[in-house]
């Protein structure tokens, strides 16, 4: 451990204890899934840096979007983020989540995911190295470090917003809300 | 394919024609109303494994093709033999609106969801299918999204871009 970070250690225990275990959900989107499975496993060994894939999205506190979003998938993604227990931090991996990358003229596929979710980075590349994920964790602890990491947060606060973007692009949702939404 | 195969689809059918391009790349062409007896034809003669149903749309000629592969399994005790792998397309072209085929559901119980597929991609009503239910998609189009008329990019446009932004009290979206 780095005697450096003593300090923050004993100020904020909870925060580090996020930050060093990030137990990321295997769930699989789009493409972008191939890169995980070698930084995950010997070559690159994620493990080093705290991140662990987990089966249940109940044992996990990081959602990689990896790759494309089709319509159905956004409804995996949504039940699945909302099983996720807080605090939980969402990484936009590769360029099709950002924007639609190359499938952006798609009849089937979300362009924007911050539309539906919230996110707390993004990793842009077609595909992004698996190095890349690892500069996305270093640059997610300072995000912890500085509560900037908040999507959990927002998802909270702006909950209508999100919910009436995901009722309009799935026509109606078949769950109610997870958080109560004030009228008007 | 085989000449005695050949012959005898000939003399059976009055209007096929057959194309055979080099190995593994023969198709027969017919008109819409003979396909499921062709079909029931080709599975006696041994054709009896249904690859996939395709659909092409012609949208200069104002049609779309349905595409049959079929091809034959191995009997019990055969030697591999490459001239039995051949693949063999069932073609035959149907006008685009009303898309309507027969289901080949009775001889090929496989087709299902090909059928299914074909239903809500390109539109075409499979007579006879038992549920012409979404299979992928889920919500509906004015037009199916596979064929050439549709445009995504208009779709894109006027529906992906119009849903709005997180609006967050600092100012607008993220």
């Amino acid at each position: 451990m780095d005697r450096n970070q003593l300090i923050k250690w004993l100020e904020a225990p909870a925060k580090m204890g996020h930050k060093y275990s990030l137990h990321a959900v295997y769930f699989c989107t789009g493409c972008g899934i191939i890169e995980v499975p070698p930084s995950i496993t010997a070559r690159w060994d994620a493990e080093r840096f705290g991140v662990l894939p987990t089966a249940s999205p109940r044992q996990a506190n990081l959602f990689l979007i990896t790759g494309y979003v089709s319509v159905k998938t956004l409804k995996a993604i949504i039940r699945t983020y909302e099983q996720m227990p807080e605090p939980k931090y969402t990484v936009g991996f590769g360029s099709c989540p950002i924007n639609g990358g190359m499938y952006w003229d798609s009849y089937n596929t979300i362009k924007h995911l911050d539309k539906y979710i919230p996110i707390d980075g993004w990793i842009a590349g077609c595909m992004p190295r698996p190095e890349a994920i690892f500069v996305a964790v270093t640059h997610l602890w300072t995000l912890i470090d500085k509560d900037m990491a908040d999507g959990y947060k927002r998802y909270r606060k702006y909950y209508s917003q999100y919910r009436a973007n995901q009722e309009k692009v799935l026509l109606g949702l078949e769950w109610p809300p997870l958080f109560p939404i004030e009228a008007g | 394919m085989d000449d005695t195969l050949r012959q005898r689809l000939d003399s059976t059918f009055d209007s096929l024609r057959i194309v055979e391009k080099g190995t593994n790349n023969t198709s027969i062409a017919v008109g819409r109303n003979a396909v499921m007896s062709v079909l029931s034809f080709l599975k006696q003669s041994g054709y009896d494994h249904l690859h996939a149903i395709s659909c092409v749309d012609w949208i200069d000629k104002g049609a779309l093709e349905l595409v049959w592969v079929l091809s034959r399994y191995m009997r019990p005790g055969e030697q591999y033999d490459p001239k039995h792998a051949e693949n063999l397309l069932l073609r035959t072209m149907i006008p685009r609106d009303p898309a309507r085929m027969v289901s080949s559901i009775p001889l090929f119980e496989v087709a299902e969801p090909y059928e299914r597929e074909i239903h809500e991609l390109f539109g075409v009503d499979f007579e006879g299918h038992p549920r012409l239910i979404p299979l992928f998609l889920e919500r509906s189009y004015d037009t199916p999204p596979f064929r050439k008329d549709f445009d995504t990019r208009q779709y894109v446009e006027d529906f992906f871009e119009s849903i709005p932004s997180i609006v967050e009290d600092g100012g607008e979206g993220e």
